[in-house]
């Protein structure tokens, strides 16, 4: 019986074993054909997702660790128009907490550009509005039933930073801002963009959460310490904006420099613009160089640059501090006849009084005794129609014209003596001074103090730009100057410091000749000069209380160094010499 | 003679129940022992599935905690910055310092204090994290792994 029925079990298990067989057979079939490999390309491509980590930008500090530049998060609010439920509520709830018109919003994502799915309705939106608004997303989102979508189903937040500026607009033209895009413009930011910047990593993120990876170690850029002192940079720029004010100049800077190795300890300049604002910078500035006068733009100094001619006539010998010069008001070089600022005749003159009283005509003598070979060979050497080399963006080189250029004359070797017919920028005029302070070693300005990566801070050397003049030269000088503001009472004197200094006053070329009402008010001072910690240089445009750097110009200088003083702690000469005889 | 090898063979005959009970049992042993497996494997899958995710997760939570680091950073520098700083003296109504309010006494041998560094002492980078092939492998890259160390093993030792 049993036998008899034994076929019935082999040919279901016959047919079974076939159907086995036969999945088996179709599954390798799949495997293998050419539909598999479109599916384990999709597959792979659904497998990873390809991620940019942007690094951190780089933070900026000034010299004592107080942040002038750094980053917050801000959000970016879209909506996903597959899994929006009701437009008219997520328009209203954006529209109500963000400040925006929701009939705009709702438009926007009833009639999405392109046909997209995925809509910025707004960006750069503040942490605190982003999490309120979130907020509001997560109650609806409770309050739906599960499985179903709320009303404001598809928004969507996505944080990334931004720069942030804590300090505002102070040290604006130094700084410098980042554009949403995250370019550096001006300033540090734009200088050294490529370092605060970093460079974003591409990596391939596995779904699968078995195959998860490690982060990637993204560095971050650079942080950068500046040379910059915060709080005397608030107060230069203090003061500069009240000198503004009190001599109705239409604008100006003032910077002051370590002589002893360029670093720039303040760099304050107008105008000034909010740099969490950076957008209104095409309605504050017309143009480029007026972001940043003290290295943008050239101008003609006027007497300030009278030192640079008594330096090179020194070193050449062509003068002692004791050869004397007989001013009868004026002298005729390259056929242009040449007068004091006064059109008056100062008789017999030492090199100490033609400093003193700032005379045009024995100035224009010197240079013509020296030659122009000579004298043009010092004011290249002293860095005149050069870039200094200062790490800031959009620096100037001036002009110094010379023999040999299509445009220069005889006259003009009379004249650029006392600062006229040559154009320079403040920051060069300080960096040649720096031989005259700094014991003939002249310094290259940099703001750049230190950088810090991975933890570890690289501090920035100083940098020397060679030597024009002898040391003699420079300690002589350096006593004339010093002595000339003594003798004159100048205004930029400093009770209890031995200060020296040079004023400045320029006419304004302007086209044809030069403005007979407008001057530029200029002074450069630095001290105490027995051991110098400031170079000061202050440049006040076409004031109309005066327009006399002595009466402008020369105050302001001794507000600044009075300031600087007290903010860098530099005890008066006397304590200086007792402190040294200890 | 046939007949007593017969009986013999009769008497050494399994049961066809006994036979059966043997490869129902035989069958069930493999079928057991696949469900271990199966069951193993599920399980450490599973774990390093939820360990992958909190990885994920955990990355995640690095890139907050790094913003949210910066975001506090800013907040205190605007609450400390010149301006602010400058409003909160004058409310407690501290004057600015005038030169001649200065005064200077000298004190013999003080040393000045060295200019700041604003980072702290060169540190060891700690070195970038791994996770343990125990928390990536599946059971089958495990025995795949064994097995081509094995036949490395065995291959160096031939060639020797």
């Amino acid at each position: 019986m049993r036998e008899q029925y034994a076929w019935r079990s082999w040919t279901l298990t016959t047919v079974l074993a076939l159907v086995g067989f036969s999945i088996i057979l179709q599954i390798v079939h799949i495997q293998n054909s050419p539909e598999a490999a479109t599916f384990r390309a999709q597959s792979a491509q659904f497998a990873q997702t390809v991620q940019t980590f942007y690094p951190e930008r780089g933070e900026i500090y000034d010299r004592n660790g107080h942040l002038l530049a750094g980053n917050k998060t801000v959000y970016e609010i879209g909506v996903d128009l597959r899994n929006v439920k009701d437009k008219h509520a997520v328009a209203l709830a954006v529209g109500v907490e963000l400040g925006l018109n929701p009939d705009d919003l709702y438009n926007l994502m009833a009639n999405p550009p392109g046909n997209l799915t995925y809509l910025i309705l707004a960006n750069y939106v503040d942490e605190d509005k982003a999490l309120s608004l979130e907020q509001i997303k997560i109650t609806a989102d409770q309050q739906t039933s599960s499985g179903g979508q709320s009303s404001l189903s598809g928004l969507e937040f996505t944080p990334h930073p931004e720069r942030t500026y804590p300090e505002g607009a102070l040290a604006s033209n130094v700084i410098g801002f980042v554009s949403h895009e995250g370019r550096g413009y001006f300033g540090v930011e734009e200088k050294y963009n490529d370092l605060l910047a970093g460079s974003p990593v591409q990596v391939k993120v596995p779904v699968d959460p078995n195959q998860a990876a490690d982060i990637p170690q993204v560095p971050n850029g650079t942080t950068l310490i500046l040379t910059l002192n915060r709080d005397l940079q608030a107060a230069t720029e203090q003061i500069l904006d009240n000198s503004i004010t009190k001599y109705g100049a239409q604008g100006g800077t003032i910077v002051i420099m370590d002589p002893r190795n360029g670093e720039i300890l303040t760099m304050a300049s107008t105008p000034r613009m909010d740099l969490n604002q950076f957008w209104n910078y095409s309605s504050i500035y017309q143009n480029a160089s007026e972001y940043n006068l003290a290295v943008s733009t050239p101008y003609e100094p006027g007497s300030v640059l009278k030192i640079l001619t008594m330096a090179a006539a020194l070193d050449n010998s062509t003068v002692t501090p004791n050869t004397t010069f007989l001013d009868t008001g004026s002298i005729l070089i390259g056929g242009a006849t040449i007068k004091n600022w006064n059109d008056e005749a100062w008789g017999l003159q030492d090199m100490e009084g033609c400093i003193q009283n700032s005379l045009n005509v024995c100035m224009a003598w010197i240079s013509s005794q020296m030659g122009a070979q000579n004298f043009y060979g010092y004011m290249n050497r002293f860095g005149l129609g050069h870039l200094t080399g200062i790490d800031l963006a959009d620096e100037a080189a001036g002009r110094l014209k010379a023999p040999g250029d299509s445009d220069w004359s005889p006259s003009d070797l009379g004249t650029n003596a006392f600062g006229q017919g040559v154009a320079a920028t403040p920051i060069q005029i300080m960096m040649a001074a720096s031989a005259i302070a700094n014991n003939s070693r002249m310094v290259t300005p940099h703001v750049l103090y230190a950088m810090v990566r991975d933890g570890r801070q690289f501090n920035v050397p100083a940098q020397y730009a060679g030597s024009p003049i002898s040391v003699n030269t420079a300690q002589t000088l350096d006593q004339i100057l010093a002595t000339s503001i003594e003798n004159e009472a100048s205004l930029a004197s400093v009770p209890g410091y031995r200060i020296a200094g040079k004023t400045g006053t320029a006419q304004i070329p302007v086209p044809g000749g030069y403005d007979p009402t407008l001057t530029n008010a200029s002074f450069i001072g630095w001290g105490p000069i027995d051991d110098p910690r400031f170079m000061i240089y202050v440049w006040l445009e076409s004031p109309s209380a005066s327009i006399w750097g002595s009466e402008t110009a020369a105050p302001v200088f001794a507000q600044v160094a009075q300031k600087t003083i007290l903010m860098l702690n530099i005890p008066p000469d006397d304590i200086r010499q007792q402190i040294a005889q200890h | 003679m046939i007949r007593t090898i017969d009986i013999i063979h009769y008497a050494y005959k399994q049961a066809p129940w006994r036979v059966q009970r043997r490869w129902i049992s035989a069958f069930l042993l493999i079928v057991l022992a696949l469900s271990m497996i199966a069951a193993l494997y599920l399980d450490v899958t599973a774990r390093a599935a939820l360990t992958g995710r909190e990885i994920q997760n955990l990355s995640a939570d690095i890139i907050t905690i790094q913003q949210s680091n910066a975001d506090l950073e800013t907040q205190i520098a605007t609450l400390t910055s010149n301006s602010a700083m400058e409003t909160r003296a004058l409310a407690l109504n501290y004057q600015p310092l005038q030169t001649n309010q200065v005064q200077f006494i000298i004190v013999p041998d003080y040393i000045a204090s060295p200019p700041p560094i604003l980072t702290s002492a060169p540190s060891l980078q700690p070195s970038t994290p791994t996770i343990q092939p125990e928390y990536t492998q599946s059971l089958l890259d495990w025995f795949d792994q064994r097995l081509r160390t094995s036949l490395s093993i065995s291959m160096m030792g031939a060639s020797q």
